[in-house]
């Protein structure tokens, strides 16, 4: 049950890495946030970096569930 | 009595549904599929939110057990556990359709499926949401549950909890910050741990509140003229809260699976007996000068 949970975590840790890897990438480059202006930016840029930050974070735990620890 | 106002309370939000249905599919407006969820959204928000209050009422304010047979604590009643279920699915529903919206229209990316349909789901998940939030916030009315609240003038004690609570560095750190005395021992934590109720708690409400005001300001542009420098801030704050949701959740999740008793107790309601206190890994506050050591890692 715990290494069940722990995949499912582990899961939706990647997919929010790989949606706020497309936030950061795109926070100065793409066409949209650059004509909404700063805020749109900022908030694609820092909520990003926070996200993978917070992704990694849970893909650790998960990954101490399914080593054992 | 309460039954009976929630059942009631179903079929009027049922008959809205089928009402709301008919309209859009009679084909008397000549609006795309995406214009005519809008609409379906717009109407159906009201009966949303009122079948969230009686079904609230039906949480009921009588005595339950608090203690099972083998000793377990209940930490969540069967009410809590049912809603809890619910408004996660709606989350699970509305975040990854509006982290598509946002991010497919920055990156200029299409689905093999029509966008309408993401947004129908992602208008199925806010529906749930709303729902759920109206629930619980006239059930805690309606109950007097205040238990995830931090009380009046409690501010300090529980701040002072949650810095015992972090590892050492960040426990400190906010100790720093806040001037905590760690030499001080905080009171023994009650059902929630200080981390909930004096960190977890307050942003989940902050977050959620916010994405519910700006969602309900965005679908308000169907039904009224919203000024456009409104739904311009309404738009990017819901995309803000739609962030601090996604932080949320990997926190919470986080959170819950470094203590398993504590995701027993969330399908349950109950917090077994081997897992000490109300609180799964998080120790009580020990002896130490610096009482941070050993506990929870917040």
């Amino acid at each position: 049950m715990r290494a069940t949970a722990a995949t499912l975590g582990l899961g939706w840790a990647a997919l929010n890495f790989v949606a706020s890897f497309f936030m950061v990438t795109s926070a100065f480059v793409a066409p949209t946030p650059a004509k909404e202006g700063l805020p749109a930016q900022a908030v694609l840029l820092l909520g990003g970096v926070a996200i993978e930050a917070m992704a990694v974070a849970l893909a650790w735990q998960c990954l101490r569930i399914l080593g054992g620890r | 009595m309460r039954w009976l106002i929630a059942a009631l309370g179903l079929v009027i939000a049922g008959a809205a549904a089928w009402t709301a249905y008919g309209q859009a599919s009679s084909g008397a407006q000549p609006w795309s599929s995406e214009l005519s969820d809008n609409f379906m959204l717009a109407r159906l928000l009201p009966f949303a939110l009122g079948l969230g209050v009686v079904t609230g009422l039906l949480h009921g304010r009588g005595a339950r057990a608090e203690h099972r047979a083998d000793g377990a604590v209940r930490r969540f009643s069967t009410w809590t556990v049912a809603m809890h279920a619910v408004i996660s699915l709606g989350f699970l529903l509305a975040l990854p359709t509006g982290v598509w919206q946002y991010l497919g229209g920055i990156l200029l990316a299409t689905l093999p499926i029509p966008l309408y349909w993401v947004y129908r789901v992602h208008y199925v998940g806010a529906l749930v949401i709303l729902f759920s939030v109206a629930a619980f916030v006239a059930a805690w009315w309606y109950t007097g549950d205040r238990s995830l609240l931090v009380p009046r003038g409690a501010w300090g004690a529980h701040l002072r909890g949650l810095a015992y609570e972090l590892p050492l560095p960040a426990g400190k750190a906010l100790a720093r910050v806040l001037r905590i005395d760690l030499r001080v021992r905080p009171p023994a934590p009650e059902r929630f741990t200080f981390y909930e109720t004096a960190f977890s708690f307050p942003t989940w409400a902050f977050a959620i509140g916010l994405i519910t005001v700006t969602g309900l300001i965005k679908a308000l542009r169907y039904v009224y003229a919203v000024p456009g420098p409104v739904l311009w801030w309404s738009s990017t704050l819901h995309v803000a809260a739609m962030v601090l949701i996604a932080l949320k959740t990997l926190e919470h999740l986080r959170y819950t699976l470094g203590r398993w008793p504590l995701v027993g107790a969330i399908f349950t309601g109950f917090l077994g007996p081997a897992a000490g206190s109300t609180h799964g890994r998080v120790a009580a506050p020990d002896s130490s000068p610096v009482g941070i050591g050993g506990q929870g890692d917040g």
